[in-house]
């Protein structure tokens, strides 16, 4: 427990803080060049999504000019710009009219329920076999995991999706294909998540568990007397442990990068799925709170691996 | 269970692929006998790959699955070669107790050391949690690291390790230890304590296997020595007869390279050069940690002059500061106007101080043609080092350690050096390549004129071949 | 003497040649068959292949709109691995650069260079590249441009990680003694070690572009209709998958052999 207060951690989440800092900065810098770049009057569609678009009035197009500073030069505009993000305040939905706080909320549940549950399987699938393999390096189970491993890699997580839903869904019809609200609904878009992120993750396990088991101090235990099964659970869970959990934070940028596109691929009403529809419909309002709202959630989750490392490893956490 | 003997019968280790099952020139170790008793220790002297360590693993069951032993190893006088390997490995720990090469290497980094030694107890020996803790305290305490207990091991020293390393090995009372290289790179004060902790081993009447390098290390603790070389035994016998009347000329050479016997140098009443270092009270810190202060040499021309001390007391961080490579905290350090290439230094690991994909000949006409040498120099130089030329075609991972080395020093002397630094030459280097390599650097520095500042962990090393020997205390 | 390539393992190899395959096809398809990939004909959609070598626009079969998924999918391949060429080489050459100076100086300028990367490192990269490209949505510049904004990022921080050890090692604190130059410095010792990496990651880097413009093509952020690209073509596809799976197992498979190649190619991951 000093490793909490002593060790290297503090340093981390002050890192991990900063992280936090420089997601909000770029999200708000790209988007502030895209409110710049979009054609049109920028203060009128604004406006028409803080108020209708029957209640448009030069007056209240004004308002709005008035408000973000759209006649400002460009310099001040931005720090207004990322003044109003730094306090939170994301405005509204240009098409709907909703608060994007509100919009990214609900939308983020459904988001997280899917995150999680994907990331869950793959911890289910992914380092129990990569662990197998790796205590066995050179076997059938290995070769066989890395072919599945360097296939999966190859391609993008809406690939693995597109076969699963002609399998499953079309060859097989035991699933629905899109939708949402019912079990069967999520199956699909989890599996192909979860598989994707375990083919990584058995091939991290994998190396990690045969680096421990060919280390001097895994040798040293074997001599020592204790058993094949004694010597893994005494000395080798955890020396492997730390490292494969360590990239299962790496990996929560691909679980984010595989919800842009499996979230639309599903239809599933998640934040990726928002953000595709905002980018098409150029709600700069939403698109800034989803990519904001998914930046943020790798940085938390990475900072929750860094606490869990620093429990489970005594020289207090990742080096 | 009681221990009477381990007997080997005409032991032999070979590779799984070989071809021909009957051809001796496969075998890595050629037929060994020997006998372990009670109360006896038995040592394995030889240099790098002379088979001393696959001998061992042989009789002990942990030989890698590419190779395989042959003949006869009795326990007993049950013959264990074709027992199944669970029931050897069931023998690990509890008969026999092997002490690891590199002790801060074989502790789990992730579990403190007190849990290390204890867990033998608990779950090898058979205690109950609470017997088992109490045992490993008194394992501690008896040899003196009950600090180690609730540390890491990245937070012990080299010598808490080692001890902790001996007390993890053992359940307390496996009659049969096997020590492989136990005092690889630590210095004389540390390997006699290392192989004073051996010999209580064999004191208190139990086996004892012991694979060394070092001569010094056979002679502390008797018993029977068997001198290897290439795989085959060269002689063996009592350690009185085999170590000081050496019947095999390879034994007498071996026993010769010891710096123990090195001829000692005549008092240098050489007239000293010209000054070529002038430090005044140089303190260095490294972290934030001051590792000395207040150290103060001049170096003449042609000066060799040795500089030992405890590791991590800051002998490399003083070489690197008469360098130039290094500020100190303090102090002065002064150099005659010269170019700054004339002021080199000697690595301790040889590869790593030359480009590993660029030939040899490629890394030194680099040299040659960056100073304007005459490439001229370089054969009478090879001669001189007692180098064939054609090494130059190859790169750094096909020569020897001490080939490589003598290279390195070729390379620098090409510069005609006023100051060489020596850090560490020749600690990864065999016993008779260690005092060749040694006996030219020094003898081609004084030819040229060049001072050396020589760093060893080995006092008796530098107080052969030094002009005199600079010593640093512990750092604080 | 038969000279090996160092470090080219066999899988190595096969995804070179796959690759080379994959050029060839892109390339020489248009030379073979002169079918305009946008050409539409409406007697002929969704025509099952008839391998009739004879035919450009059937000999794969058509899509939805009757054209030929031949030439279709030789254009894709062309687009994807151009845009991969360019992507990466513009990112390489100031990832590698810059990698090097900020490794080497240390300092400020290492602090400086590190901070903008760290900013751009912290968000998701498909996130960044959406982002980019939603300022000019269907843009091939944008989208090239998100794609080299993220790239040049790997090459930086590897290269900068490797100078930095390679800078403390004794051979380079030796050739320093030595008086050796900066060229001698960067032949000799930096780039021997950075070669076979720069490569790895530059076919990490070309897989990534690959897949990132088929994943925006197929949620149709990506490029436009009626541009041939992969992503798009399964988009397009996808609603008759009951009618001609044939019609979109092409792309899949040609994604799979894309994406198959270049991770081959790239050997071991020196992340």
């Amino acid at each position: 427990m000093g490793a909490l207060i002593n060790g290297p951690l503090p340093r981390l989440l002050l890192a991990r803080a900063g992280q936090a800092v420089l997601v909000a900065v770029m999200v708000g810098v790209l988007t502030f060049v895209l409110v710049r770049a979009l054609p049109g009057d920028m203060a009128y569609r604004i406006a028409a999504g803080r108020y209708g678009f029957d209640w448009v009035s030069t007056a209240a197009a004004e308002a709005v000019r008035q408000d973000l500073g759209l006649d400002q030069p460009a310099p001040l505009a931005l720090l207004a710009w990322l003044w109003d993000l730094l306090r939170l305040d994301l405005g509204q939905s240009l098409v709907t009219g909703q608060t994007v706080a509100e919009e990214v909320g609900h939308q983020f549940g459904h988001s997280l329920l899917l995150a999680a549950s994907a990331a869950g399987l793959s911890l289910l699938i992914g380092p129990p076999l990569g662990a197998l393999a790796g205590l066995r390096p050179g076997g059938v189970l290995d070769r066989g995991l890395l072919l599945v491993a360097v296939l999966m890699r190859s391609v993008p997580p809406f690939t693995v999706g597109v076969v699963l839903i002609l399998l499953l869904s079309v060859q097989a019809r035991l699933l629905p294909a899109a939708g949402s609200g019912s079990l069967a609904h999520t199956i699909l878009p989890m599996l192909t998540l979860a598989l994707c992120l375990a083919a990584v993750s058995a091939r991290v396990s994998r190396d990690a568990v045969a680096g421990v088991t060919a280390s001097a101090f895994y040798t040293f235990g074997r001599t020592k007397g204790l058993g094949g099964g004694l010597v893994f659970w005494r000395h080798g869970l955890r020396n492997a442990g730390v490292p494969v959990l360590t990239y299962f934070g790496v990996q929560f940028v691909g679980l984010v990068e595989g919800m842009v596109v499996i979230e639309t691929l599903f239809a599933w009403p998640g934040i990726g799925h928002a953000l595709v529809h905002a980018v098409v419909a150029r709600d700069v309002p939403m698109i800034q709170g989803a990519a904001l709202a998914m930046g943020l959630f790798v940085v938390a989750m990475n900072t929750v691996i860094d606490v869990v490392c620093a429990l489970l490893d005594p020289r207090g956490g990742p080096s | 269970m009681t221990f009477h003997s381990l007997e080997a019968q005409s032991v032999r280790v070979r590779s799984r692929q070989t071809a021909s099952p009957g051809g001796a020139d496969s075998l890595l170790v050629q037929p060994v006998s020997l006998t372990l008793r009670p109360g006896h220790a038995v040592t394995l002297l030889g240099e790098t790959g002379s088979g001393k360590s696959l001998l061992a693993q042989a009789l002990i069951g942990t030989l890698p699955p590419t190779l395989v032993a042959e003949g006869e190893v009795l326990l007993n006088g049950v013959s264990q070669l074709d027992q199944p390997p669970a029931a050897r490995r069931a023998l690990w720990g509890r008969t026999v107790a092997v002490l690891p090469q590199e002790p801060w290497l074989a502790l789990d980094p992730t579990m403190r050391a007190g849990a290390q030694v204890m867990e033998t107890r608990w779950l090898v020996g058979g205690l109950s949690r609470r017997r088992a803790w109490q045992a490993a305290r008194e394992a501690l305490r008896g040899l003196d690291v009950l600090a180690a207990d609730s540390r890491l091991p990245g937070q012990l020293s080299g010598g808490m390790a080692q001890r902790v390393a001996f007390a993890a090995a053992q359940t307390g009372d496996a009659p049969l230890l096997v020590a492989d290289e136990p005092t690889k790179g630590l210095d004389v004060s540390r390997r006699d304590q290392v192989t004073a902790l051996l010999d209580r081993h064999v004191q208190a009447g139990g086996a004892l296997l012991t694979i060394t390098h070092d001569p010094a290390v056979a002679r502390a603790l008797g018993g029977t020595v068997v001198v290897m070389r290439d795989g085959a035994v060269l002689e063996q016998g009592p350690a009185a007869e085999v170590l000081f009347r050496p019947a095999h000329a390879f034994t007498q050479a071996l026993l010769a390279a010891d710096p123990e016997g090195w001829p000692r140098r005549e008092s240098a009443g050489a007239p000293a050069g010209q000054p070529v270092l002038t430090a005044r009270e140089v303190a260095v810190a490294r972290g934030g940690r001051t590792l000395f202060s207040g150290l103060s040499l001049d170096l003449a021309a042609g000066e060799v002059v040795g500089l030992s001390g405890p590791s991590g007391c800051g002998k490399s961080s003083f070489g690197d500061v008469c360098l130039g490579l290094l500020e100190p905290e303090s102090g002065t350090v002064q150099r005659p106007a010269m170019a700054p290439y004339r002021w080199q230094k000697l690595y301790q690991d040889p590869p790593a101080a030359f480009a590993p994909k660029v030939s040899l000949r490629t890394a030194l006409m680099d040299v040659v043609r960056r100073h304007r040498c005459d490439p001229a120099a370089i054969s009478p130089l090879l001669r001189r080092l007692g180098l064939d030329e054609a090494l130059l075609d190859r790169l750094p991972s096909q020569v020897s350690g001490g080939e490589l080395q003598r290279l390195a020093l070729l390379r620098v002397l090409l510069l005609k050096p006023v100051f060489l630094f020596a850090d560490e030459p020749t600690s990864r280097l065999d016993l008779l390549t260690q005092q060749e390599t040694i006996g030219l650097l020094t003898a081609a520095a004084r030819e040229q004129g060049c001072a050396v500042l020589l760093v060893s962990h080995d006092r008796t090393l530098l107080d052969r071949v030094c002009d005199r020997v600079l010593t640093l205390p512990a750092a604080a | 003497m038969i000279r090996t390539v160092a470090g080219m393992t066999a899988q190595r190899w096969m995804g070179a040649a796959l690759l080379l395959t994959l050029l060839g096809f892109g390339w020489g398809v248009p030379l073979v068959w002169s079918v305009d990939p946008a050409k539409q004909d409406l007697m002929l959609l969704l025509t099952p292949p008839d391998f009739d070598w004879a035919d450009g626009v059937t000999l794969l079969g058509t899509d939805h709109l009757g054209r030929s998924l031949l030439t279709r999918l030789a254009s894709a391949v062309r687009l994807s691995l151009g845009l991969a060429l360019i992507g990466v080489v513009t990112a390489a050459v100031p990832g590698v650069l810059l990698g090097m100076v900020a490794g080497w100086s240390g300092g400020w300028v290492d602090r400086g260079l590190s901070l903008l990367a760290d900013a751009v490192f912290a968000l998701p990269g498909l996130l960044l590249v959406l982002l980019v490209l939603a300022i000019a949505p269907g843009s091939f510049i944008a989208l090239y441009v998100g794609i080299a904004l993220l790239l040049w990022l790997e090459f930086f921080r590897v290269v900068r990680a490797q100078v930095r050890r390679l800078r403390q090692a004794p051979a380079v604190q030796a050739s320093l003694l030595l008086g050796l130059g900066p060229v001698l410095l960067v032949r000799r010792h930096l780039w021997p070690e950075l070669a076979p990496v720069v490569l790895t990651l530059a076919a990490f880097g070309a897989a990534a572009t690959v897949m990132a413009t088929a994943a925006l093509g197929f949620v149709s952020v990506g490029l436009r209709p009626p541009v041939a690209e992969l992503g798009l073509m399964m988009t397009e596809l996808l609603p008759y998958y009951e009618e001609a799976p044939w019609a979109l197992a092409q792309p899949v498979a040609v994604m799979v052999l894309l994406g198959l190649s270049l991770t081959l190619l790239a050997g071991k991951d020196p992340r």
